[in-house]
C-alpha cells in the first residue's frame, strides 16, 4: 500500500516553530518535517505522481533519514476533512489519468462506474515530525498534545529503536466504515411516560443497543407536543421527523429565549426591543432611511450608494471552538461568509472581521469535563493559538481581507471562549432588472445543492450549541473548514452564475443543514419533497436522519427554474464544483421526504416551523458591584500607566493583525495597525469599490465586566463604543447602522434573564436616540462551562453577560478618514466630552483588585450632540487626528497616540477637578481625544464650543509628559505595550 | 491596438479582479479567465500579450504553495505556456502567481531552460503569515517590467516566500534578480520633512541613489520572510517573465500606502494635491509602454 514520505530541508519554517514550541518548555531539540501521503490506490506509487509533490529544492521523495531519536505522526481521524489529502487526490489524478473520490472513499450513490473501482481510491495526508534531542516520551507526548486535537486527530510516537524494529511508521488509512449498510428511518415510540420523553429530549433516540444517538435539546413541554401532533396524525414519529424538529425549534434556529413573551413583555425581548427600534428609527427617517433588508435574510443589508448596498452579519460559534479551537473558528468565519453570500441573490463577501473573548494565555486554569479527571480543557493558549489561526486560514484562503477586530480577555472565558466572526458584504442594488436584496422559492424549483459532500460531520450542532458545554458534548459537533471548496463556488456564484438569473432563491447549509435551509426554503414555496438517496455522501452507510441534519460544511441551497438545472450543474462542473438536484419545492403544505422511494417524513409545513409552543419567561433583576474601594494614590504614575498598557485588555494585538491578510481586495485605507508606531486601532476604512470614492467604515464595542455593576450600563456603553469609534474614523453619522449579539449565560435562571432584559431596554433606548437602526443580531445564550476543577469537585464557570455591538457605516470620500496617529510636531491636543468619576469595572480598579461601583453611563442627549458635530467637521478635514477613549481611560488613551505618533506630548490636565488617577484612567464614555493643526485652531474651537478642551501640544521630544504627573520616554510606553503578546 | 491581457482565475487565486483593474487603469485591455476555460481553449494565449496569475492560494497552498496550481498547469498547458514566453510577451505573477511560476520553472529558466525548478518559495522563517508593508530596490534584471523603477514602498502577505536555492543558482540568477528588500533608511522616516518626497512615483529626483541603499540583510521585518540575499522578486533569462512575492496591485494608489494618513495630512497643510498613483502603478505602465514602443517600432 503506497505510503510516499517526503523529507523536507533542515531549514523549514514549520519545523523552526515545532523547535521554538519545545524551547517555550525549556527543551533543545532538531525538529525535521516529513510530508506523508497514504492511500490504497496502486496508482500513486507512480514516479510522475511523487514528483508532483516534491519540491525539488526544499525536499526529497523516499529517502532514508535516521538522524532523530523520537518521531511523531500526526493524522486525521476517519471522517476527518483533509484538505490536503483533497488536494493531493487532485494530482494523482491530474498525473495518473484515474478519477479518485475526495478521500479515498469508494463512492456508493454515484452511477459512474469509474468511481467504483480500486482506482477511485484517493490519498489521505499526515505529518511526520523526526526529533533530535534530549526528550523523554511524556515530552514528545506534551508535544503531540501541542500539535494535534485528539477530537479530530491521531498522534502517534515512536522511539528511533521501536520507528528502526518497525521499520518506520505503521500505515494507517482513516477510512471511514459505517456498519448500518442499508440504513433506514426507524420508528419512535412516543406513547411513553413524561420520564421518557424527557430522557428522549435531553439524550436523545434510543439506539438498538442502548445507547443514545446524542441531545435533541426538546425540553418536556416541546416533546409532548410532538407527541401530540403524531396522535393526531394517528402514526409513530420516524426518527428523522424527530430530529428535523428538534433542529428546528432549538434555541439555535428560533431564538425562543429572545422571541418568548417575558415577564409582561408579551413580544418577547426580540420584537419589543431591537426590531422595534430599527421599526421607529427607519419610519423617523423616511426618505433618509439607510435600510433595504433587515433581519429577514442570511444578513442586513443597507445602501452602500446608488449602485450597491452593503450587507453584515456577526456570527459567534462558541461551542466548536471550545472543543477544538481551530475548526471552530474557521468554520465559524467561512460559515459566515456563506451568510454574505446567501443574502439576497448572492452578495460578494468584501471584508471579514472578528472578536474573540479568551482567559489568558499565559495562565494554566486546571479543569476538567469529567469528574475522574481524565478529560480537561483545553489551557487559554492552545484556544487562543487555535482561534486566531483558524480565522487566519479562513479569511486567507478565501481572499477577504480582515481589518477588522477584537481580543477580550476574563479568566471567567476559559471554558467556554467567544468567538465572534462577521462578513461584510456588496451586492449590486439591481441584477438583471431585479432588486438584488430579493428571492424566493417557487413551487415546482429544483432543490440544488451546490458544494462540497455530506458526512457525519457536524451533527447535532445547532442542539448543542444551545445547551452549556458538558462532559456529553459531543465529538461530532466537531468540523473542519474547507475553504478552497467554498472559494470555487463562492466565486462561481457572486463572480458569474448570479448575472445569469439560473435561479430565485439561495441559502446556506448551517447550522442544521440540509432540514434548516430547505426547510426555510420550502417555507417561502410552501412545501418541499426531498429525495434524500439524491444526496452525494463522502462515504456510504449513513442513515437519513444523519444525512438530514448533517452539518458537512461548504455547502449552499440553491432554487432552481427545472429549464435551468442542467445549465447550472454543467456551469459549476467546468469551475470544479459538484451540484445536484435533491429534489423540488412545492405548495402542498407538507415537509415531504423519501428514501429509495419510501417516505420517511410527512410532516405538516406550519407545524414544523410555528408548532412549538410557547414558554413564558420570568425575570428577577438584581443590581451588582460593591461600593467604591479606598485606593491610595499611586506614587509613581509612570509605572502605574506602563502597567496599564501592558494589561492584555489595552495591550496591542499586533500578532494577529500582520498574521490577517487585510490588503486583498486592494481596498485597505485605514488599517488595523496606525502610525509609524503601528497602534492596534478600533476602526478602519475600506473602500469595497475601487472606482468609488466611498469606504466603509466598521467598528464594534463591548465591555463584559461593566456586567458585574450593571448589565444595562455594559449594553449602553457597547453600544456608544461601536458608534463612536465609527464616528471618531470619520463615518457619515447618518449612514451608521448596528448589530447585536447577545453572548449570554444560564439563561434558564430569572437572574440572567432580568440581566438580559436590562440590557436590551438599555440599547432600545440609545439606538432610538442614535438613530443607528439594528440590522442584524444573533444569541447565543448558554456560555456556561459545567465540569470539575483540579480537587475534582463541581464547578460552574459562566461567561459574563457580554454584548457585542457591531458598527458599519459610510464614509462619503476616504480623503475625509481620520487615523488616530498625531501628525505633526506643534498640534494641539483637544479632549473632547465629559470625564467623570466612574472607574467602577474599569480596567484600572480591576488591576487594584476592586470592582467598585460607579461604572461608566451613557450620556446619550450630550453625546449625540458632540457626533453630530464631530461627523460634520470630519466632512471638512479639520481634525489631524483622533481617538475614541474607551478602556483604560484618557492616560491609556495619550500613551497610545504618543506611540503612534513616535513623536511626543506635553500634556497639561491641571484644569481638571478629578484626582489625577481617576482623570487619567476613567472610562467615562462619549469621550474623543483628537489633535488639530494650528492653523485650524480657531475654526475647530468655535465649531466644538464647549466641548472642546485643550489639553497639549504634540512636541518631538520622544517623550510623553504630563505636567505635574509623570514623563515616560515613547521608547518604554512602546515596549510596554507590545511586549506581553508578541511572542504568540 | 492596445496589448491585452488574460488574468488567471480559479481554484482559490483571489487577486483577479484588482489586478486586472490595475492593467486596465494603465491603458490595457483584459479578462479574467477560469484555468480551466483556458485549458479548454489555449489558443487564446495566441491572441493576448500580456498573462497575469494573480494572488491567492490556489487548492489553498496544500502541497505547498503554489504547487498544485502548477503541475495542474504543467500538465495541461506546457506547450502552450512556453510558446507563450518565448514569443515577444510579458508575463507576471504576483505572490501566489510568483509560487506557481516558480514551480513551473518559468523562472529563472537559466539560459532558456523553462521547466527547471532551480528555486523555491518555502516557509516564512517566522513560521507566520505576514502582511506588512515593505520597501524594496530593483536589482540587476534588465526586465521591461522594471524600466525606470528605482524603489517601491509595497505591501507583502504571505506565509511562504521566502526563496530558497543552492549557492550556484544564487551565482547564476545574480542578473535575474529583479527586487531585493531593504532597510526603509530615509525612504520612511517618520520626520514629516523627510517625507515629503517620500518614495513616490513621479517625484524620482528626490530618491536616494539605488547604491546608497541598506539591504534588509536577512532581518525581520525589513526582510519579512528570510528571502536568501533579500530576494523579493526574480525574472526569467529575458526579463519578460517577472515574478513578485510583493504585490504592487495593492500599492498602485496613494490612498493605499500604509502611510495615506500622513501624506495626505501633509498635502492639505501644503495646499498640494497628492499624486493619485504609487509605486506600484510603474509597472504596469511598463507593461502598457513596451507594447506601445512594440507597436511604434512595427508601424
Amino acid at each position: 500500500m503506497p505510503r510516499i514520505e517526503i523529507l523536507s530541508h533542515e531549514d523549514d519554517g514549520r519545523a523552526r516553530q515545532i523547535e521554538q514550541a519545545l524551547g517555550r518548555r525549556g527543551k533543545t531539540a532538531a525538529v525535521r518535517v516529513v510530508d506523508v501521503y497514504t492511500s490504497e490506490n496502486p496508482k500513486a506509487q507512480s514516479p510522475e505522481f511523487i514528483d508532483s509533490l516534491t519540491n525539488p529544492v526544499t525536499q526529497k521523495a523516499g529517502t532514508s533519514y535516521d538522524q532523530f531519536d523520537w518521531a511523531l505522526e500526526i493524522g486525521y481521524l476517519p471522517g476527518v476533512t483533509d484538505n490536503i489529502g483533497h488536494t493531493a487526490s487532485e494530482l494523482l489524478a491530474l498525473t495518473t489519468h484515474c478519477i479518485p473520490r475526495e478521500n479515498g472513499d469508494l463512492d456508493a450513490t454515484s452511477k459512474d462506474p469509474r468511481f467504483r473501482g480500486e482506482d477511485s481510491a484517493g490519498v489521505y495526508s499526515s505529518r511526520l515530525y523526526l526529533i533530535k534531542g534530549k526528550l523523554n516520551r511524556g515530552d514528545v507526548e506534551a508535544l503531540g498534545h501541542e500539535l494535534s486535537n485528539k477530537l479530530i486527530q491521531r498522534a502517534t510516537i515512536k522511539s528511533r529503536d521501536e520507528f528502526v524494529k518497525d521499520g518506520g511508521m505503521s500505515v494507517v488509512i482513516p477510512k471511514v466504515t459505517l456498519g448500518n449498510k442499508g440504513a433506514v428511518a426507524d420508528n419512535v415510540d412516543l406513547n411513553v411516560s413524561d420520564e421518557e420523553l424527557k430522557t428522549i429530549g435531553a439524550q436523545g433516540i434510543k439506539n438498538p443497543d442502548g445507547s443514545r444517538r446524542g441531545p435533541l435539546g426538546m425540553s418536556l413541554l416541546y416533546m409532548q407536543a410532538v407527541r401530540d401532533y403524531f396522535k393526531k396524525e394517528g402514526r409513530p414519529a420516524k426518527d428523522i421527523e424527530l430530529e428535523t424538529l428538534a433542529q428546528t425549534w432549538s434555541e439555535h434556529c428560533k431564538h425562543t429565549i429572545f422571541a418568548s413573551p417575558i415577564d409582561d413583555i408579551k413580544e418577547g425581548i426580540y420584537r419589543h426591543y431591537i426590531k422595534r427600534a430599527t421599526q421607529e428609527i427607519r419610519k423617523k427617517r423616511g426618505k433618509n432611511d439607510i435600510c433595504v433588508s433587515v433581519f429577514s435574510d442570511n444578513a442586513g443589508g443597507i445602501i452602500f450608494d446608488d449602485e450597491y448596498l452593503i450587507t453584515d452579519k456577526v456570527e459567534t460559534h462558541n461551542s466548536p471552538s471550545a472543543l477544538d479551537p481551530f475548526g471552530g473558528a474557521i468554520t465559524g468565519i467561512v460559515g459566515v461568509n456563506r451568510d454574505c453570500v446567501g443574502f439576497g441573490r448572492g452578495a460578494k463577501p468584501v471584508i471579514n472581521r472578528y472578536g474573540f473573548c479568551l482567559a489568558d494565555p499565559r495562565t494554566k486554569p486546571e479543569y476538567y469535563r469529567d469528574k475522574a479527571k481524565a478529560n480537561p480543557i483545553l489551557s487559554p493558549e492552545t484556544i487562543m493559538n487555535g482561534v486566531v489561526r483558524g480565522v487566519e486560514a479562513g479569511g486567507n484562503c478565501s481572499g477577504i481581507p480582515t481589518p477588522q477586530g477584537f481580543v477580550y480577555f476574563d479568566d471567567r472565558f476559559v471554558g467556554k471562549p467567544l468567538v465572534f466572526v462577521g462578513t461584510i458584504g456588496l451586492i449590486p442594488r439591481e441584477i438583471n432588472g431585479k432588486p438584488g436584496h430579493k428571492k424566493g422559492a417557487k413551487p415546482g424549483d429544483k432543490i440544488v445543492m451546490v458544494g462540497g459532500r455530506v458526512g457525519r460531520d457536524g451533527i447535532h450542532g445547532a442542539t448543542f450549541s444551545s445547551v452549556a458545554l458538558d462532559e456529553g458534548s459531543p465529538a461530532t459537533a466537531v468540523q473542519i473548514g474547507d475553504p478552497i471548496t467554498q472559494k470555487k463556488f463562492s466565486d462561481a456564484i457572486v463572480k458569474e452564475i448570479r448575472g445569469y438569473d439560473w435561479y430565485n432563491a439561495i441559502t446556506d447549509n448551517g447550522a442544521g443543514g440540509l432540514s434548516s435551509s430547505v426547510g426555510e426554503m420550502g417555507d417561502q414555496s410552501g412545501g418541499f419533497h426531498v429525495e434524500l438517496d439524491k444526496v452525494p455522501l463522502k462515504y456510504p452507510g449513513m442513515a437519513p436522519w444523519e444525512i438530514w441534519i448533517s452539518e458537512s460544511q461548504e455547502r449552499m441551497t440553491l432554487s432552481v427554474p427545472p429549464e435551468n438545472t442542467d445549465k447550472l450543474i454543467a456551469f459549476l462542473a467546468r469551475r470544479g464544483v459538484e451540484a445536484t438536484v435533491i429534489g423540488t419545492y412545492t405548495d402542498t403544505g407538507r415537509a415531504l421526504i423519501t428514501w429509495h422511494g419510501e417516505t420517511v417524513m410527512d410532516l405538516d409545513m406550519d407545524f414544523l416551523h410555528d408548532g412549538l409552543p410557547e414558554t413564558p419567561l420570568k425575570t428577577v433583576y438584581v443590581a451588582g458591584g460593591e461600593d467604591e474601594p479606598d485606593i491610595a494614590q499611586p506614587k509613581d504614575y509612570a509605572d502605574t500607566v506602563l502597567n496599564m498598557l501592558s494589561r492584555l485588555n489595552i495591550c496591542s494585538k499586533e500578532f494577529i493583525s500582520t498574521q490577517y491578510d487585510h490588503e486583498v481586495q486592494a481596498g485597505s485605507v485605514l488599517k488595523p495597525l496606525q502610525g509609524p508606531g503601528r497602534v492596534y486601532a478600533e476602526a478602519s476604512v475600506t473602500k469595497p469599490v475601487l472606482t468609488s470614492s466611498r469606504g466603509v467604515v466598521l467598528s464594534q464595542g463591548l465591555a463584559p465586566r461593566y456586567s458585574d455593576i450593571d448589565t444595562g450600563a455594559m449594553a449602553a456603553a457597547a453600544l456608544d463604543m461601536a458608534v463612536r469609534n465609527a464616528v471618531t474614523a470619520g463615518v457619515d453619522f447618518n449612514h451608521l447602522a448596528i448589530l447585536d449579539n447577545f453572548c449570554w449565560c444560564s439563561s434558564d435562571e430569572p437572574e440572567r434573564l432580568g440581566q438580559l432584559k436590562r440590557a436590551a431596554a438599555a440599547i432600545y433606548d440609545l439606538a432610538v436616540l442614535y438613530e443607528t437602526p439594528f440590522i442584524s443580531g444573533k444569541d447565543s445564550m448558554f456560555n456556561d462551562f459545567k465540569g470539575y476543577d483540579a480537587q475534582g469537585k463541581e464547578v460552574k464557570i459562566s461567561a459574563p453577560p457580554t454584548l457585542l455591538v457591531s458598527s458599519i457605516g459610510v464614509i462619503p470620500d476616504i480623503e475625509q478618514s481620520i487615523s488616530l496617529a498625531p501628525k505633526m510636531q506643534g498640534d494641539l491636543v483637544y479632549l473632547l466630552g465629559e470625564t467623570k468619576d466612574e472607574l467602577g469595572a474599569s480596567e484600572y480598579y480591576d488591576m487594584n483588585g476592586a470592582l467598585g461601583q460607579n461604572v461608566p453611563r451613557v450620556n446619550g442627549a450630550k453625546n449625540l450632540e458632540l457626533y453630530k458635530l464631530y461627523s460634520a467637521v470630519a466632512r471638512n478635514r479639520l481634525i489631524a487626528s483622533a481617538m475614541p477613549i474607551n478602556l483604560g481611560g484618557l492616560g491609556v488613551a495619550l500613551a497610545k497616540k504618543a506611540i503612534a505618533s513616535q513623536l511626543g506630548m506635553e500634556i497639561d490636565l491641571s484644569g481638571f477637578a478629578l484626582r489625577p488617577d481617576k482623570l487619567l484612567f476613567s472610562e467615562s464614555l462619549g469621550r474623543i481625544l483628537v489633535t488639530v493643526a494650528p492653523n485650524n485652531q480657531k475654526a475647530f474651537e468655535k465649531h466644538f464650543g464647549s466641548f472642546a478642551n485643550q489639553i497639549g501640544l504634540i512636541t518631538n521630544e520622544n517623550k510623553l509628559n504630563i505636567k505635574n504627573i509623570l514623563s515616560v520616554e515613547i521608547k518604554k510606553l512602546d515596549e510596554y505595550y507590545k511586549q506581553p503578546l508578541k511572542d504568540y | 491596438m492596445t496589448a491585452k491581457v488574460l488574468v488567471l482565475s480559479g481554484y482559490g487565486l483571489n487577486c483577479e479582479e484588482e489586478t486586472l483593474f490595475a492593467f486596465q487603469h494603465a491603458g490595457m485591455k483584459g479578462v479574467i479567465r477560469h484555468i480551466n476555460d483556458l485549458i479548454e481553449n489555449p489558443k487564446e494565449l495566441e491572441d493576448i500579450q500580456i498573462l497575469a496569475i494573480p494572488g491567492g492560494f490556489s487548492y489553498g497552498d496544500d502541497t505547498g504553495s503554489g504547487n498544485a496550481f502548477a503541475q495542474k498547469m504543467k500538465l495541461s498547458l506546457w506547450e502552450h505556456l512556453t510558446k507563450f514566453v518565448e514569443r515577444d510577451t510579458l508575463t507576471i505573477g504576483i505572490c501566489n502567481g510568483c509560487q506557481i511560476l516558480t514551480n513551473l520553472g518559468l523562472v529563472p529558466a537559466l539560459n532558456g531552460r523553462y521547466g527547471e525548478r532551480p528555486v523555491a518559495l518555502t516557509y516564512n522563517l517566522t513560521a507566520r503569515y505576514q502582511c506588512r508593508w515593505v520597501d524594496v530596490k530593483v536589482g540587476s534584471s534588465k526586465s521591461p517590467w522594471l524600466a525606470g523603477v528605482n524603489t517601491l514602498h509595497i505591501p507583502v502577505a504571505h506565509g511562504e516566500g521566502r526563496f530558497m536555492m543552492s549557492p550556484e543558482t544564487l551565482a547564476a540568477i545574480q542578473n535575474q534578480v529583479a527586487f531585493r528588500y531593504i532597510k526603509p533608511s530615509l525612504l520612511s522616516s517618520r520626520t514629516p520633512q523627510a517625507e515629503g518626497s517620500h518614495n513616490n512615483r513621479g517625484d524620482s529626483s528626490a530618491s536616494p541613489r539605488n547604491d546608497t541603499l541598506e539591504l534588509a540583510k536577512g532581518q525581520f521585518p525589513f526582510n519579512p520572510n528570510g528571502a536568501t540575499d533579500d530576494i523579493a522578486a526574480i525574472t526569467d533569462h529575458s526579463g519578460r517573465v517577472l515574478a513578485m512575492m510583493p504585490h504592487p496591485e495593492r500599492g498602485m494608489f496613494t490612498w493605499q500606502r500604509d502611510d495615506y494618513d500622513r501624506l495626505k495630512d501633509h498635502a492639505l497643510r501644503e495646499g498640494k494635491t497628492l499624486p493619485a498613483e504609487a509605486d506600484g502603478m510603474a509597472l504596469f505602465k511598463n507593461a502598457a509602454a513596451y507594447f506601445e514602443v512594440a507597436k511604434r517600432k512595427s508601424a
